[in-house]
């Protein structure tokens, strides 16, 4: 008795320090968030005014002006159809790549997995990969666009790393019972992988929907526009200004918000129970 | 090692799978990375049509030992170093403490962490949108709470040293989610009677800390570490949003972007120099492949070692 | 569904295999006949950077332009100025443009330098990427020495420019003058005093769009103007080493810069986004705001019924040394030597330079015209009258520093506290020559 009260305490003692610790952190995340929705209900004398007042009568208008400046409803559409395009080839080729690495499947496994490693360092080519693009007559053409976001040597990483996590008798008793490579890494190890590969699509994801250079350089015609390249009518060299450019972040922020939202379930729901084995 | 998925020929189906992956990286990445190199001995504008010379390493030496100028790219090189070393320090301790913290049974670890990888999700360009705003110098609200005290500040935009300061603060803000996650990820591979057992055996929270999350951690370790240190040695996307390019903070990633877009300095018509900026590029990808490759050998022989 | 999946996967790379060995397919299909409108349909691609006026009577202009030759769609597209030069390179590249902006040529090697790379309008040209202009009747509506300056390399043209800009003025706020009794500085100890009289009463001197980096050291380009008035001379003698930017004339201009960056900026002017500063400006709060012309319009959208006007920087003792506007040939029309729309990217540039649309674009985005037939209608235009005949060209359009100078080897104002490391002038001099030095004596 006496000990178990004992542990009550210590045990809420550290659920406050806990709590503490996050709470505060939280702050740190949570402050400039505040601030930018603020900002984005401000007009912008009220911003010159005082940056930090709050927005006692909230202008929505910003948000409006927005969505038909820039062309929302256009552009947005393109940006998913190049998000999904993009990732989904990306997803598969990576599963592929990284399981047999992880097994030992394909002979000098290490070695491929290296040259993967190495991509990470890899400096930028955007001249070469422009010319690369021009030369297979893919610039200004949607599927030069997502061909330029199918590779990403971070995802193959982690995906290997996770694959070690399975248990190899899996791949023994799952071909006892006659089933092929194809079939086991489709239909059993990805979902076994889920928590991985949930990280890897929103990470890839992310990566291009927010992207800002190469639509500038590799979609000229506004009927590939994506919602990023949309946006440069707020960047005006002379003439934008902060309480609309932050309503149009916000707008083009929010897609990307559901995904995760919709996926933390399965990055947090962990691995499938029984599956891991120490 | 063996393959239960048939014999013969169908052993080959692995490779099969694995190809289009594989292609992809060669004609997307590695090629054109390639190339960089190839162009890093000439004197290429980039334009097309243009006529490419084979300068050797003219351009190296430019950017490496000429003048004052190759001073100046030294000092990024030693500025990048320490980016990149505290920002991965730093990165990496906080995620660990914070999955860790959220790992717990606690009410609303869901909405800490969604509020800790919020960042990650909206990108470097809202990233510095959000942060110039709240370091708004004429009275944003860091202004107004520094002037309690007293202080006042330019932030992003006076001294450069404070402002790299808030670069490196700004990037493990923006980035530590992803750390976060991943230990999330990792520390739920962990069964749970592992804890229990050690419970049973008297162990401390330190000492279940000590030698079952951190030994059984070890994957999430090796993938953090990596990711932490080679995307601080690559970054450039904050400083440019955030503090533009300016004398005193610029990285080495940064001024290779700054380069080949011919972006150093407002109004002045610059010329194409590709060949230079790819020189700049690879002397960053050695660099980063250096480092990246010893530790990476330290943490598989770690890995090895621990988990057998 | 997954085997539906992979026989794309293959087919992609099976296309994009036989791409490659294809080599690029341009693909296009020119419709090649003389006069003005084609008799086709055709799409006119025309490239612009972001600068709201101008994209705003773009829009308006296109539209016009496609009623009067329903037979030319014209598909705009609107970059940041800092995306222009690579985005006209790339586009080039893949003769995916047919009328771009292209600002004026400027940053030229001059025979006293020395291992100095072409300035990327002249690497363009010289890639045979920019149309020959040579005998286009539309030049004739511009000022030749414009064509001369702006626009032409080797004898032939390749760019007429559409107007120049100023950025070596400071607009001022009538009313709090008015208020205070300041009389419009007209030399340095005049600015000095009325910088002083403002402070004293709470209001900050001068504010700028110190986000942006560049417009708090541009700011001070009057003053370096002021100093030195023959720009050009300036920039021969830093490289043949009769200038030097720590010899006695020269610390002076330091001097006054750290006042301007020390005491003049407003605190936190670090922190106001370029295109926020005429804002700031107009909303009354700051009394001067040394910033270019390009500035007016978005001050008059601000608040229509301010009051304001535009000086030449003060920057010297002597009066007669600050009557003189320094500036730059700002955008201009180029044509691409390979475009299959050649008529109608001729005709559109023709249809621009006719002297009633060229009006409305100057009075559009305050550029001082550089049609002579033009007229200054807008305010900014009547301030800048005054000294009109004194225009040059500003330093910084003919500077190229050697290589291997470092990186303090600028006139920048910005290198003083607040904003940068330095409260010393003689050391600073010391420190910008140095930087400079070490480039003179690399490519010796």
């Amino acid at each position: 008795m006496n000990r178990q009260l004992r542990m009550g305490t210590r045990i809420k003692w550290n659920r406050i320090a806990s709590y503490a610790v996050l709470i505060f952190i939280a702050l740190l995340y949570l402050g400039p968030l505040f601030m930018l929705v603020n900002t984005s209900l401000k007009t912008m004398p009220s911003f010159m005014k005082d940056a930090t007042s709050l927005a006692t009568e909230p202008h929505f208008e910003n948000f409006s002006e927005a969505w038909t400046k820039a062309n929302f409803p256009k552009y947005l559409l393109n940006s998913v159809g190049y998000t999904t395009a993009a990732t989904a080839i990306y997803i598969v080729t990576a599963v592929f790549v990284a399981f047999p690495i992880a097994r030992g499947y394909i002979k000098y496994s290490g070695a491929v997995l290296t040259l993967f490693v190495i991509a990470l360092f890899l400096p930028p080519a955007l001249i070469p990969q422009f010319q690369l693009m021009l030369n297979l007559g893919l610039y200004n053409n949607p599927i030069g666009y997502i061909m330029l976001f199918i590779v990403n040597p971070i995802g193959i990483v982690i995906l290997v790393n996770y694959v070690k996590t399975i248990p190899r008798e899996l791949d023994e008793a799952a071909a006892l019972d006659g089933c092929g490579y194809f079939r086991f890494v489709w239909s059993i190890v990805i979902p076994l992988i889920r928590p991985a590969i949930a990280t890897v699509i929103v990470m890839h994801a992310i990566g291009i929907w927010n992207e800002i250079i190469a639509p500038t350089i590799y979609l000229t015609s506004k009927e590939y526009y994506p919602i990023t390249r949309g946006l440069i009518v707020f960047q005006g060299v002379y003439g934008s200004n902060w309480p609309t450019l932050a309503a149009a972040v916000l707008l083009l922020t929010l897609p990307m918000l559901v995904l995760f939202l919709v996926l933390q379930r399965y990055i947090v729901s962990g691995l499938t129970a029984g599956a891991v084995k120490g | 090692m063996s393959y239960h998925f048939g014999r013969g020929k169908a052993k080959l189906i692995p490779y099969l799978l694995l190809l289009p992956g594989l292609l992809f990286y060669f004609l997307i990445s590695l090629g054109p990375s390639m190339a960089t190199a190839v162009y890093s001995f000439t004197d290429a504008t980039g334009i097309k049509g243009a006529p490419i010379h084979w300068i050797g390493l003219d351009n190296y030496r430019e950017f490496l030992f000429m003048g004052r100028a190759s001073v100046d790219n030294l000092d990024a090189l030693k500025r990048t170093l320490i980016f990149c070393v505290a920002v991965t320090f730093i990165q990496f301790s906080l995620g660990l403490l914070v999955a860790l913290l959220v790992n717990q049974k606690l009410k609303g670890t869901n909405i800490f962490r969604t509020i800790y990888f919020m960042p990650v999700i909206l990108g470097a360009v809202i990233q510095g949108l959000m942060w110039s705003l709240f370091l708004y110098p004429l009275g944003g609200p860091a202004a107004k709470l520094l002037s309690i005290f007293g202080l006042r500040s330019e932030f992003l935009g006076g001294q450069p040293a404070e402002a790299f300061a808030w670069v490196i603060f700004i990037q493990i803000w923006a980035n530590m989610g992803i750390t976060m996650m991943i230990f999330i990820a990792g520390l739920q591979t962990i069964p749970t009677d592992m804890y229990e057992a050690a419970r049973i055996d008297g162990a401390n929270s330190w000492q279940v800390f000590r030698n079952v999350t951190w030994p059984l951690l070890t994957p999430s370790v090796n993938t953090n570490l990596l990711l932490n240190i080679i995307g601080s040695l690559q970054a450039w996307q904050l400083f440019l949003v955030l503090v533009g390019y300016r004398n005193g903070t610029q990285v080495l990633g940064y001024l290779i972007y700054a380069t080949g877009f011919g972006q150093t300095s407002g109004s002045v018509t610059s010329s194409f120099r590709q060949g230079y900026a790819a020189a700049a590029s690879i002397v960053l990808f050695l660099l980063v492949l250096v480092i990246g490759m010893a530790v990476q050998y330290i943490l598989q022989r770690r890995e090895a070692r621990i988990l057998g | 569904m997954t085997k539906k999946l992979f026989v794309f996967l293959s087919l992609l790379v099976v296309f994009a295999i036989l791409l490659a060995a294809c080599g690029s397919p341009a693909g296009e299909t020119a419709p090649q006949t003389g006069g003005s409108q084609p008799a086709q349909k055709v799409t006119l691609r025309v490239l612009v950077h972001q600068n709201p006026p101008m994209v705003a009577f773009m829009e308006a202009f296109n539209k016009k332009f496609q009623d009067k030759y329903p037979n030319i769609v014209v598909d705009m597209s609107v970059v940041n100025a800092n995306d222009l030069s690579t985005v006209s390179q790339t586009r080039l590249s893949a003769n995916d443009i047919d009328v771009l902006d292209i600002f004026g040529f400027a940053n030229g090697a001059q025979p006293y330098m020395k291992m100095v790379d072409a300035p990327n309008w002249q690497q363009l040209i010289e890639a045979g990427l920019l149309m020959d202009l040579t005998g286009q009747d539309f030049l004739a509506n511009y000022d030749q020495n414009t064509i001369n300056d702006a626009g032409s390399y080797n004898g032939k043209v390749y760019a007429v420019n559409l107007g120049r800009v100023i950025y070596s003025g400071i607009y001022y706020n009538k009313k709090l003058f008015e208020q205070f009794g300041v009389k419009v500085p007209t030399t340095w100890p005049e600015l000095v005093t009325a910088c002083e009289t403002f402070k004293a009463n709470n209001i900050p001197c001068m504010t700028a769009g110190g986000k942006d980096g560049w417009p708090i050291f541009v700011g001070a380009y009057g003053l370096l103007g002021a100093m030195y008035p023959d720009q050009a001379a300036l920039v021969e003698g830093l490289w043949t080493g009769k200038i030097k930017w720590n010899d006695e004339k020269s610390l002076e201009m330091w001097k006054k810069m750290q006042v301007y960056a020390r005491d003049m900026m407003e605190e936190g002017a670090s922190g106001i986004a370029g295109d926020a500063a005429p804002g700031r400006f107009a909303s009354g709060a700051v009394a001067m705001f040394p910033g270019g012309s390009w500035y007016a319009p978005a001050i008059e959208a601000a608040q229509p019924d301010f009051a304001w006007g535009y000086i030449p920087f003060p920057g010297s003792d002597n009066p007669e040394d600050n009557k003189y506007w320094f500036g730059k040939y700002d955008q201009g029309w180029a044509i691409a030597a390979n475009t299959p729309n050649k008529d109608a990217a001729l005709l559109y540039v023709k249809e621009f330079s006719d002297p009633a649309n060229y009006q409305e674009f100057v009075d559009a985005v305050g550029f001082i015209p550089t049609q002579p037939t033009a007229k200054l209608n807008t305010q900014i235009g009547a301030e800048i009258a005054p000294y009109l005949s004194n225009f040059r060209v500003g330093y910084e359009q003919y500077w190229i520093a050697p290589k291997g100078a470092g990186q303090f080897a600028n006139p920048w104002a910005s290198y003083f506290k607040p904003f940068g490391t330095d409260d010393d002038p003689q050391v600073l001099a010391d420190k910008v020559q140095a930087d400079l030095q070490a480039g003179l004596d690399a490519v010796k």
